[in-house]
């Protein structure tokens, strides 16, 4: 393994960020969200909900991404970033699947939606889809396991329902990327007119795909270097323009939606030059950056430009969630401590959760099975 | 057969006696005394279900005036917090308050995200929080009493009763004092409608209550609405997505094998 001393200390870290994560997290389940966190009636929703949840769901959306571009679009020559793409969702879910947990206020009751509905609420549908999508990429997972151990009959009974995988996977994230944005229907009075707007679910849906797309491009990078392999930069110059082209069509919609509306967007408060980081640096500038071939077509530039994609998704997700607030809410809201703690220790344990399976289970290496992998199933894979 | 509570301001002296009675009933703890705004406690909070907001502002006939708005739960006809609850905890009950279930919330502060009037309060001290707000005493309407505060208010600017005879009431009241009361009833149609009718002889826009809880730009639709506009369209996009998926993947399916029988040939 290359750099294997970088490697090893890396992981070390991980586990020591894993760790005090979880004394954060055990010290907020025993002593409750009002002494660990700095949320108040003011900021009822805060980190958690901003990064574990709106921002982690977001960048995670590359699991459906490349079942639709490489089972509906037809685009086979991506196929080796299927299996990845899967991981890197799994562990992505996984981590929003424990942000979530500890930022409700009575955990234990997580499963009170599946039997008390109330299907009028939007969060009721996110929470269906999310738990869904959930079980359908820990069902993917557990196909690269039972072909790891070679348990033929699983497999072989996966592959038959698999294309049902695949097109719940399809719809239920097209609606739970949505709908998050929709959340954000109910409250316009309290959010600045820059982020309060109705097409605030479109917009929710295209900036995930540029989460997914970005992310993809960065683990692909990353790991190539971790685990020496060499490079997709073929196929991942070609997804960054796919991806370009994303930000551009959410920065078409964005432009249409603010002058449609009326909203006046030049001002000097912190607010706007948020808006501006958001729309300017994050968005216009690996867009534009991507038209430099030399940008599209090396390691570093790809690097470089789907790392911006990720900022931006990033703040999309914070400005709508917390920005969006500020000429509202008379108190400020920071994170506290544990917040922070729990927030970088869910990044770590995604890290080593995706190594882990990198390591055991069939990502990369071509699958020698006695018999044909999952994707055999399906027609010239 | 929908309760409602006409407060009139005019009538109000500011006694806060409504304040000590909700803490009775709901044997909710005295928060220290910090003054403020000439009104304590300073904001609402899991335990103060109601205050009256201290307001000094110019009058109709000019010089300055003191005017009392009572706040609590705006317990509106068509709530948002009932609209948004994942799990049904919040549920606006025909006879009129707005009720939240203990044992179903999961902690989830989407009502507090989405309530128009940010009514819903947390027990942040507590590690098992759940939900606290005016709950329109729904436990003594059962039993045929008036709210707590109805039933102590010593001027009768807390007037308890069915929603429409309150409405007549209101309007009554306007047409005989058109020089003491605004001709506008907030409440009436603010969100849909509320339990909670309010009278003034200042403009709510002019008493600067739109921080303080009591807004003036709602509009008359209920802000569940929204929700309920997306969740209509929901069905639709899940056939649409999954239809289109499914067909394409077929679709493509069936390509392959013609081009590979082709290829054979």
């Amino acid at each position: 393994m290359a750099g294997s001393k970088g490697v090893g200390l890396s992981r070390s870290i991980l586990y020591t960020l894993v760790a005090l994560g979880g004394m954060a997290g055990l010290t907020r389940l025993i002593l409750g969200l009002g002494a660990t966190t700095n949320l108040s009636d003011a900021y009822p929703w805060g980190l958690w909900i901003s990064f574990d949840v709106l921002t982690g769901v977001a960048l995670a959306s590359g699991g459906f991404i490349m079942s639709a571009i490489i089972y509906v679009f037809n685009l086979k020559k991506y196929q080796p970033l299927l299996r990845p793409a899967k991981l890197s969702a799994f562990m992505g879910y996984l981590m929003f699947m424990v942000g979530l947990f500890l930022d409700l206020g009575l955990p234990w009751r997580i499963w009170h939606p599946m039997v008390m509905w109330n299907p009028q609420s939007i969060l009721f549908e996110v929470s269906w889809c999310v738990m869904l999508y959930t079980t359908v990429l820990g069902l993917d997972i557990l196909i690269f396991a039972l072909e790891r151990w070679r348990m033929e009959r699983g497999v072989s009974f996966f592959r038959n329902i698999y294309v049902l995988l695949i097109v719940a996977g399809i719809m239920l994230s097209t609606l739970h990327q949505s709908s998050l944005g929709a959340l954000y229907l109910l409250i316009p009075e309290k959010m600045s007119d820059i982020w309060a707007t109705k097409a605030i679910g479109l917009l929710f849906f295209v900036s995930a795909i540029v989460g997914g797309l970005s992310v993809i491009t960065l683990e692909s990078l990353i790991t190539a270097r971790i685990y020496g392999r060499k490079p997709e930069t073929g196929i991942l110059s070609s997804l960054a323009r796919a991806m370009a082209f994303m930000m551009l069509t959410y920065f078409a919609i964005k432009v249409a939606d603010i002058s449609i509306r009326g909203v006046t967007i030049w001002n000097m408060d912190a607010t706007h030059l948020l808006f501006y980081l958001e729309m300017f640096t994050a968005l216009i500038l690996p867009i534009l950056l991507l038209t430099l071939p030399k940008a599209r077509n090396t390691t570093g530039g790809l690097l470089w430009c789907s790392s911006l994609a990720a900022l931006w998704v990033v703040l999309t997700r914070f400005n709508v969630s917390l920005t969006a607030y500020a000429g509202y809410r008379q108190i400020d809201y920071f994170p506290s401590l544990v917040e922070i703690t729990v927030t970088v220790a869910l990044v770590a344990l995604g890290i080593l959760v995706y190594d882990l399976g990198a390591q055991y289970l069939p990502i990369y290496e071509p699958y020698r099975p006695t018999s044909r992998p999952i994707e055999a199933s399906l027609p010239d894979a | 057969m929908s309760k409602a509570m006409l407060i009139d301001t005019t009538r109000c002296i500011g006694c806060r006696s409504c304040q000590v009675a909700c803490k009775s009933w709901n044997c909710l703890p005295g928060v220290p005394a910090v003054f403020s705004e000439g009104s304590n406690p300073r904001y609402l909070s899991s335990n103060t279900y109601t205050r009256v907001i201290f307001r000094e502002v110019v009058r109709p006939e000019g010089g300055m005036g003191w005017y009392f708005v009572k706040r609590q739960c705006m317990h509106c006809n068509d709530p948002a917090c009932e609209s948004v609850c994942p799990v049904g905890a919040l549920r606006k009950n025909e006879d009129g308050p707005v009720t939240y279930d203990d044992s179903k919330c999961i902690g989830c502060r989407y009502c507090l995200m989405a309530c128009p009037f940010q009514i819903p309060k947390y027990q942040w001290e507590s590690a098992v929080p759940l939900v606290r707000k005016c709950t329109f005493c729904a436990d003594r309407l059962a039993i045929g009493l008036s709210p707590a505060c109805a039933a102590t208010c010593p001027t009768q600017a807390l007037l308890f009763g069915e929603r429409s005879d309150l409405l007549t009431d209101a309007r009554q009241r306007i047409e005989a004092r058109p020089d003491k009361y605004v001709r506008h009833i907030y409440g009436e149609t603010t969100v849909g409608g509320t339990s909670m009718l309010y009278l003034t002889t200042v403009p709510f826009e002019q008493l600067g209550l739109e921080l303080r809880g009591l807004r003036t730009d709602l509009g008359d639709v209920p802000y569940g609405m929204h929700g309920r506009q997306w969740m209509g369209k929901v069905p639709f996009i899940a056939l649409a997505v999954g239809g289109a998926a499914l067909g394409l993947y077929k679709f493509n399916q069936r390509r392959d094998k013609v081009q590979q029988a082709g290829k054979e040939e």
